[in-house]
């Protein structure tokens, strides 16, 4: 094409650099150094924490991509510097094509010369017996219902040239797309960091790294109101206020100031029946100097509030410290004991213990747990999910620093049409949750589970209960009667200890191979009797009436041996400590972002052109005719040439209709 | 479009061309009218624009008029259906015409294998030098496009009678926005196959279709990945509407430019190894090619830059940063810029054959990766349809 032969062949004076800076070569390489650092930017995770890249690329590939900003290349100074290549580099193009292509759209070039046009892409000569008048009113009918615009030129030879020239939209469309590209970085560069990488490097400004409460955070690390363009989060309790964001900055954060105030009066999450958050909003009310009254609106995900330029976002949400009581049960007592403990989330509380000094650490609630039923049940409710209600998460942490991390539900969840408390314990987060089950009793509490398990661990008590309902048998003597309860005791209390498994360990360390066997069964034979003994006391207790001596329903049996499973796996739960969820206030957090972005409207104005541009480039094809009229007596000779900026196919039928229109 | 093409269309005029803005218009007029209440007015404008676009297309492009009558009309008697059966979605396990035909699973399932015999047949026609059965290729591939092009409708559909928060147009999950894709493809394809008249290429082209279709049916039978899923809160926006399928008609362009550069590439080949091969008569010339493979490019190219705007700005409605560097957004510039260089090459350097042509499968491998492996390997804020 023409013109780019002209531009790719400027006129002489321009000097090499402006050469170089204008060639289409460096702007293709800087078109493809771009994408690799943007590849770079995404298959490397960004802004981690140091530690994660020593590890994963060994200290010295990480010192090399450190070195090279690899860990943040969209803020890497030599990324500025491409960018700013391109723009320069668009900039020389465009005022450097401007001429060019200005004379390009203005001239008709009607003066050519008859052979010129004979040289160009399409062109045709015929002779028609009409004078040159019809013919030439003719022609423009012609031209204008094509849409040409045209120039008539009149050579002294008499003969008359007709040039037409139409979608020279096509240059503009250049200007358009090239600029568009300067103007939408220039907007980015608005919007982009420097200022704050200018005044660190001078300085004044160093992020805050430790996690400390805003008085403390180190003077250097605050932005003042008046800065131009930030990007920052804020986490707000509902009913609380703040008038600040943090930025993630470097390795640390910085404290933007900010001009107005927010209130967040409410804070709502909404579910969908498969337990996806639905959608979350918030009250907000802003408070600012100029405002006489506060302005108050809901934001959501996709409607935040504008204010001024700033934009306020619904970004994320979390728990704002709700309150949670507890009942604590003391698991290894031997009398129903149990304290209580008020306290909320991200708030520790020291317990002391008979069994020692705890420090708890409460890290969050939840008050909806929805998740998938198993397949049956989800064909007999006919519901794909259940709710297993209110839970909280917490850490158990003894003097030596050890810790047990929690989830207890506060209400029970039925399995196999049982109901079951559940309480999940772990040492490490790495690990899942192992689930002790609590069976309810009768009215769905955990009284008689609490019972029977301070029974178990009273001696005394346990004692006495058994002689009353195992009376030695009169043909026994004393001493084997009492050999026995003391028996039942020891089995007992080894079962409370260490669980079943206990004491199959127990028989093998101290029994001769040979009767390990039936020693076992004996034992679990005595252990289960002496158990199902103070089991039905406690029913007798709570006036269960049975239908006869030691035969009890199958519900209560049901319940019996969930409670030994439970009670076998206690000595895997942690500190001999239960937390009783009894009531709670939810406290919501909402988490805000707000901006300040001045480059963004010059980004959108850039982008509108872009795409103009783009579409002209594209879909207008700048074209031209000529029409040669030389008259020879009552005939015309006449010549009809045609240039298309784009070689396409229909170019040429396209001047053979035109050509056989002009002819009819 | 240019002029001399605007005159042959209105020279061109017949009564199906007026009749065709009227059923248009009715038919969302009468759409407004049944769900005016859950459309907020970014979407009733979105709504009569995209009608006016149709109307465009349709005069712009015949075939594209009976392609619509026939989606609209089989989507009618699919939702129909389902009002005959009390308007449950689980009428699609028990009436016979929605669970083998066009329920919108039924549908793309029937899509998907029309897909995998068509790119046979284009392949046998070409080997045959047959014109029949290229015939019957594009009727194939004609039904394909519709069948799946219903599918997405019923989908929709389907989606309030699950649950009335559960609606949306079907372009959230990576399943529901492999269908628009290989939908959107076959038409432009189609479009191509028209105006240059030649059905070479199609079994090339198809050949991505067939990828496509075999992952999904993967996708499906895997991960039950065609269960409709509600929103998630950043989704529940009118940006989606046009952002998504602006972005399809991108990949659709890219993915006909590769093939058409594979097909340039085997008669390349051809030409230098085996000169009288039959199939060089059968392949258009590389002129052609050149020109199919720049003008899907282009179209690519424009809508994917349209595309990348509403991101931005949907974005910075969403996210509250019209850019993030999140790495969905950073392959869009990646594969905006690859086809910028590439299109500069072309324009200015008059580059053109083989390089060009390994250039633009190149991109389609580029494009890919920003379309699946983004959300394969990455991960970021784009968080629809995670594997
Ligand atoms: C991100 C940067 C750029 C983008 C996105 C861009 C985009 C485009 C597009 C889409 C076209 C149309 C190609 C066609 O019509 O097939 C084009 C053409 C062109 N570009 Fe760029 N461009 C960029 C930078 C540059 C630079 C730096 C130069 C200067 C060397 C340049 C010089 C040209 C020229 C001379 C044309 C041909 C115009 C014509 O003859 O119609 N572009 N550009």
């Amino acid at each position: 094409m023409s013109e780019n032969k002209n531009m790719s062949k400027p006129n002489r004076k321009t000097p090499i650099w402006l050469e170089f800076l204008g060639s289409m070569n460096l702007a293709i390489t800087l078109l493809v150094m771009l994408s690799i650092a943007s590849v770079i930017g995404t298959v490397l995770q960004q802004n981690q924490v140091i530690q994660d890249y020593i590890i994963k690329f060994g200290p010295f590939w990480h010192e090399v991509y450190s070195q090279l900003d690899l860990y943040s290349v969209y803020g890497a100074s030599w990324f500025m510097l491409v960018l700013l290549f391109l723009l320069v580099s668009t900039g020389v193009c465009v005022s450097r094509n401007t001429p060019v292509f200005i004379k390009d759209m203005k001239q008709f070039s009607e003066k050519l010369s008859l052979n010129a046009l004979k040289h160009q892409p399409n062109h045709v000569s015929f002779t028609l017996d009409q004078t040159t008048e019809n013919l030439q009113q003719h022609a423009i009918k012609t031209l204008k219902s094509h849409g040409f615009r045209y120039r008539t030129h009149q050579k002294e030879d008499g003969s008359i040239t007709l040039a037409g020239l139409k979608g020279h939209w096509n240059r503009l469309g250049y200007f358009f797309s090239h600029i568009s590209i300067i103007i939408i970085c220039i907007g980015a560069l608005m919007d982009g960091n420097l200022y704050l990488k200018f005044s660190e490097w001078t300085g004044n400004l160093a992020p805050e790294t430790r996690n400390v409460s805003l008085n403390d955070v180190d003077p250097k690390a605050w932005l003042s109101a008046d800065n131009y363009s930030y990007r920052g989060n804020v986490n707000i309790t509902e009913g609380r206020d703040a008038d600040v964001l943090f930025l993630p900055y470097g390795d640390g954060y910085l404290v933007q100031q900010l001009p107005f105030r927010i209130e967040v009066t409410d804070f709502r999450l909404d579910y969908y029946d498969n337990g996806m958050p639905k959608s979350y909003e918030s009250d907000i009310l802003l408070y600012a100097d100029d405002l006489e009254e506060p302005l108050a609106k809901t934001i959501e995900v996709n409607h935040p509030l504008y204010y001024k330029d700033y934009a306020i976002y619904q970004s994320s949400y979390g728990d704002g410290g709700s309150k949670v009581n507890f009942n604590v049960h003391a698991l290894a007592s031997p009398n129903i004991s149990n304290s209580v403990v008020e306290s909320a989330i991200n708030k520790n509380e020291s317990l002391t213990t008979p069994v020692g000094q705890f420090r708890i650490e409460f890290t969050d609630f939840k008050l909806y747990n929805i998740v998938p039923r198993d397949k049956e049940e989800a064909e007999l409710t006919g519901r794909k999910m259940q709710n297993n209600g209110p839970s909280v998460l917490f850490k158990v942490r003894n003097e030596q620093g050890k810790a047990w991390e929690y989830e207890n539900f506060m209400i029970p969840n039925k399995q196999e049409d049982r109901w079951f408390f559940m309480s999940g314990v772990r040492t490490s987060v790495a690990e899942p949750f192992r689930y002790l089950f609590i069976p309810a009793d009768a009215n769905r509490s955990k009284d008689r589970f609490f019972k029977f398990l301070a029974l178990l661990n009273n001696p005394q008590a346990r004692e006495t209960v058994l002689s009353n309902m195992v009376p030695k048998p009169e043909n026994m003597e004393e001493s084997t009667y009492q050999t026995q309860l003391r028996l039942f005791g020891q089995l007992i209390n080894l079962f409370r200890q260490t669980g079943f498994d206990g004491i199959a360990r127990f028989v093998e360390t101290n029994v001769p191979q040979d009767q390990q066997e039936q020693v076992m069964a004996f034992y679990y034979d005595q252990l289960a009797s002496s158990l199902q003994t103070l089991y039905l006391h406690i029913l007798d207790e709570e006036g269960i009436i049975r239908d006869d001596a030691d035969n009890i329903n199958q519900e209560h049996q049901l319940w019996f041996e969930d409670a030994l499973t439970a009670i076998a796996s206690l000595h895997r739960y942690g500190p001999p400590l239960f937390f009783e969820l009894t009531s709670f206030e939810q406290i919501q957090s909402t988490g805000l972002q707000i901006t300040k972005s001045p480059g963004k409207d010059v980004v959108y104005f850039g982008s509108a052109m872009l795409i103009m541009g783009v579409f002209f480039m594209f879909y207008v094809r700048q074209r031209r005719v000529w029409i040669h009229l030389k008259s020879a007596g009552d005939k015309t000779e006449v010549t009809i040439a045609g240039k298309d900026n784009k070689k396409l196919p229909e170019t040429e039928e396209e001047f053979q209709k035109f050509v056989t229109q002009l002819k009819s | 479009m240019e002029n001399t093409n605007k005159n042959t269309i209105w020279q061109s005029f017949s009564l199906r061309d007026w009749i065709w803005p009227l059923v248009v218009l009715i038919g969302s007029l009468v759409a407004w009218q049944i769900y005016a209440d859950n459309m907020d007015r970014y979407e009733v404008a979105i709504l009569f624009g995209v009608s006016l676009a149709t109307i465009w297309l349709g005069w712009y492009w015949k075939s594209f008029q009976t392609h619509a009558y026939f989606v609209a009309s089989i989507s009618l008697v699919s939702i129909w259906f389902y009002q005959m059966n009390g308007n449950l979605y689980q009428a699609n396990e028990t009436v016979f015409f929605l669970k083998y035909l066009i329920s919108s699973q039924a549908a793309i399932m029937w899509m998907s294998f029309l897909v995998l015999l068509g790119t046979v047949t284009y392949f046998f026609g070409l080997f045959r030098q047959s014109d029949f059965i290229y015939k019957v290729s594009t009727f194939i591939t004609w039904t394909a496009a519709t069948l799946g092009f219903v599918g997405i409708m019923v989908r929709w559909y389907e989606s309030y009678l699950i649950s009335s928060d559960y609606g949306h147009i079907p372009v959230s999950s990576l399943y529901e926005v492999f269908i628009l894709f290989i939908v959107m493809t076959i038409l432009m394809y189609l479009y191509y196959e028209q105006k240059f008249k030649t059905r070479a290429m199609g079994g090339f082209v198809m050949l991505v279709m067939s990828a496509s279709v075999l992952f999904v049916l993967w996708y499906v039978f895997d991960r039950q990945s065609h269960e409709i899923q509600p929103l998630i809160p950043a989704l529940q926006s009118w940006w989606m509407k046009i952002h998504v399928p602006a972005n399809f008609v991108g990949y659709g362009g890219f993915s006909i430019a590769a093939m058409v550069g594979v097909a340039m590439l085997i008669r390349l080949r051809l030409e230098k190894h085996n000169p009288q091969s039959r199939l060089l008569s059968g392949l258009p010339t590389q002129r052609i090619m050149d020109d199919i493979m720049y003008r899907s490019i282009a179209i690519g190219f424009a809508f994917f830059t349209v595309a990348t705007v509403l991101g931005a700005m949907w974005a910075a409605e969403a996210w509250g940063g019209y850019w993030s560097w999140d790495p969905k957004e950073t392959w869009a510039l990646i594969v905006w810029l690859n086809y910028a260089a590439w299109l500069h090459i072309r324009m200015t350097k008059g580059w053109h054959g083989a390089p060009m042509a390994w250039w633009a499968v190149i991109g389609l491998f580029i494009t890919t990766f920003a379309f699946l492996g983004v959300n394969i390997f990455l991960s970021g804020l784009h968080s629809y349809g995670e594997l």
